[in-house]
């Protein structure tokens, strides 16, 4: 492999892995709290679809990002809803919002522009290059020459980490996590906490979406999230909940990514498809191989009750 | 393992036959029909934002649904995988072993059926059909132990498993369509069309009405019966209500969890191949797009009842029916459904968790 295709890699294995950042980082919110995430996939998309529109309307950045991350919030809120006040099963609800916000993205797209599909075609946003640091050999280009939100969700990593570990409030809501009635004894109140970290992890989701549509393709597309929440989930587990590792586990889906897109350049005798489903093989495979030592917050997926 | 919570109570550990009470099922029936209703009401609202009449829209939706015997017909066979798939779903949540990848189970049944309808064009009708069937029903169980060996040896969830396993399946149907099985020169990813001796015959002279209804309502009520009146079922249910019961009554896990996930497979493989060689006469890309989630939403709507499969399959059928003709005649995008569909389900769990709660008290 020469010099300038593994920089072009590296570069892709950052630029795709930013996205899942996004929504590993608020699944790792949702999930510390003890509430399975499988909605962040509606979530995001949510957020692709509101990023996209909102922008394409208002001619404005600023807009569009605020739109995805309210409307990955606002699918969160049902989530909240049903699994913290009604003890609905985590699954099933996350599942039924990913189906409502694949039709509700899919029908608003053509019903707001009055039956047909509109051609969005955003400018994606410009690569930001640091200056001398983006010309070192090969991590250059990846690390220092990105967009916008590629670097946002990097940044967010470490504030998410202190945030869970050294702050009074990260500290509760992992407590919810593990024993809700202990941490309902010392006066929190699981019900109210779950919530919030539930919509939060939306608003994060929201914004992975729009990192999608926003940044990478300039568009939105039905389903365009294609199984990228359920990655990011995957990302979670593998990192056991620890922003840091998630992160890694983001890097490493990314690489897949990346590769298999390459790949599909080198006329192998390998088909499209068959590369397509590496990054599915290597979560399925990864998670096979970390086995049971992936050590889940303790009362995640089940409902507190007061008594 | 999460507990499905709001499960309906079954019966006692004696494994008599069900005593649900009628006020209970009654209380069932009514909050689905008031879930039905707040996401028809809420969707309605999405259609006066694009600016048409929900009124309208429905009413077509209706004619659309039940108009003709050819939308009746189109509804049935439109539901029959539904039910198929709904049934073995039904039975995974009674043992709460969370199964989403009927779409990927139906993606390699349907691969399955096909190979076989191609390879071997020349057998009877009657022997052929039955062994594509069958062939079908073992691609998908075999898919199905795939996530049920990881989640028994390695112990990851099998939501993920199955989730994941899903867009392998999907991909798998494009990848032999691409290659061996492809029809050259198509324009369209799909396979050349079966032999006639392949094709699952109408039910009536002249409908295009096919035989997989009646396979949906023998699966509907061989479930019922399994779940009910056999140790198998009794174990399910054993292993539904609690992990420790389960374990002090001696019910291995891994062999119910594996049991479960095989006949649940089996019958989505089943129905990707009644889709193939019954609706299609060919395998296309994409046949079994959002067949796993409806599959996931008909048992729950169903309340993981077996018999209540078929109600809610049939609901699901013909919703989707109906939409289709309601945007061809009004003009009101077909993917409202999914957001009636979303809504529902959301409704349906918030209902059956109010209804727990009550029983408790």
């Amino acid at each position: 492999m020469d010099y300038n295709v593994l920089a072009e890699l590296l570069a892709a294995t950052v630029r795709v892995a930013a996205p899942l950042i996004f929504v590993a980082l608020g699944a790792v919110l949702s999930e510390s709290a003890g509430t399975f995430a499988v909605g962040v996939e509606g979530m995001m998309l949510m957020g692709a679809f509101s990023g996209a529109v909102l922008t394409f309307v208002t001619k404005s950045w600023a807009f569009g990002l605020l739109g995805s991350a309210m409307s990955g919030a606002a699918l969160a809120l049902i989530v909240a809803i049903a699994t913290a006040r009604f003890r609905t099963d985590h699954m099933v609800t996350g599942l039924s919002v990913n189906i409502l916000a694949l039709g509700l993205t899919s029908y608003l797209l053509r019903g707001l522009f009055g039956g047909k599909t509109p051609v969005i075609n955003l400018p994606t946003l410009d690569a930001i290059q640091i200056p001398w640091l983006c010309n070192l050999p090969l991590i250059g280009r990846a690390l220092f020459e990105q967009s916008l939100l590629t670097y946002a969700a990097f940044f967010l990593v470490i504030p998410m980490h202190l945030f869970l570990k050294k702050t009074q409030t990260g500290l509760m809501l992992r407590a919810v996590g593990e024993n809700p009635a202990a941490a309902f004894s010392a006066g929190t109140d699981p019900i109210r906490v779950r919530a919030v970290a539930i919509i939060v992890c939306g608003a994060f989701a929201g914004l992975g979406g729009a990192v999608l549509s926003l940044q990478e393709l300039g568009t939105f597309t039905d389903g365009m999230t294609n199984g990228r929440g359920f990655i990011a989930l995957a990302a979670v587990i593998i990192g056991r909940w620890q922003p840091l590792f998630v992160m890694l586990g983001c890097l490493l889906f990314g690489a897949a990514s990346a590769l298999a897109f390459n790949l599909q350049g080198w006329s192998l005798p390998i088909s499209s498809y068959v590369i397509q489903m590496t990054p599915y093989l290597l979560a399925l495979a990864v998670l096979c191989g970390i086995g049971r030592r992936a050590r889940m917050p303790a009362a995640i997926g089940r409902s507190f009750t007061r008594n | 393992m999460p507990s499905l919570a709001p499960l309906p109570s079954g019966p006692g550990p004696s494994g008599q036959v069900p005593t649900t009470s009628r006020g209970a099922a009654f209380r069932g029936l009514f909050s689905a029909a008031i879930a039905v209703l707040l996401a028809f009401a809420i969707a309605g609202i999405l259609i006066l934002v694009s600016g048409k009449n929900p009124f309208v829209a429905y009413w077509a939706l209706l004619r659309g649904a039940f108009g003709s015997t050819d939308s009746v017909t189109f509804a049935l066979n439109k539901s029959t995988p539904y039910i198929l798939a709904g049934v073995g779903v039904a039975i995974c949540f009674r043992a709460r072993v969370i199964n989403i990848g009927s779409e990927g189970q139906i993606a390699v049944g349907g691969v399955a059926a096909s190979w076989i309808a191609l390879n071997v064009p020349d057998l009877p009708s009657a022997v052929l059909v039955p062994l594509a069937t069958i062939g079908g029903a073992l691609a998908g169980a075999a898919w199905a132990s795939i996530a049920a060996l990881m989640r028994l040896k390695r112990g990851v969830h099998e939501v993920l498993g199955t989730l994941l396993s899903n867009f392998v399946g999907v991909l798998l149907v494009s990848e032999v369509l691409h290659g061996s099985m492809g029809e050259p020169g198509a324009g369209f990813p799909q396979s050349p069309l079966f032999p006639q001796g392949a094709w699952l015959q109408p039910l009536f002279e002249g409908s295009d009405l096919h035989a997989g209804i009646l396979l949906a309502v023998l699966a509907v009520v061989a479930c019922h019966l399994l779940l009910w009146h056999t140790p198998l079922g009794f174990r399910i249910r054993l292993l539904g209500s609690s992990d420790r019961a389960a374990a002090y009554a001696g019910v291995s896990v891994a062999r119910t969890v594996l049991s479960v996930m095989l006949l649940a497979g089996a019958l989505s493989g089943i129905a990707g191949a009644v889709e193939v060689l019954g609706v299609h006469f060919r395998l296309i890309q994409g046949f079994s797009q959002g067949f796993g989630f409806n599959a996931v939403a008909v048992a729950l709507l169903a309340a993981l009842n077996p018999v209540a499969v078929l109600p809610a399959g049939l609901f699901f059928g013909f919703l989707e029916a109906g939409a289709l003709a309601m945007q061809r005649e009004v003009g009101v995008q077909s993917s409202l459904v999914y957001v009636i569909q979303g809504l529902t389900m959301v409704f349906v769990l918030c209902a059956l968790a109010i209804n727990s709660k009550q029983q408790r008290v």
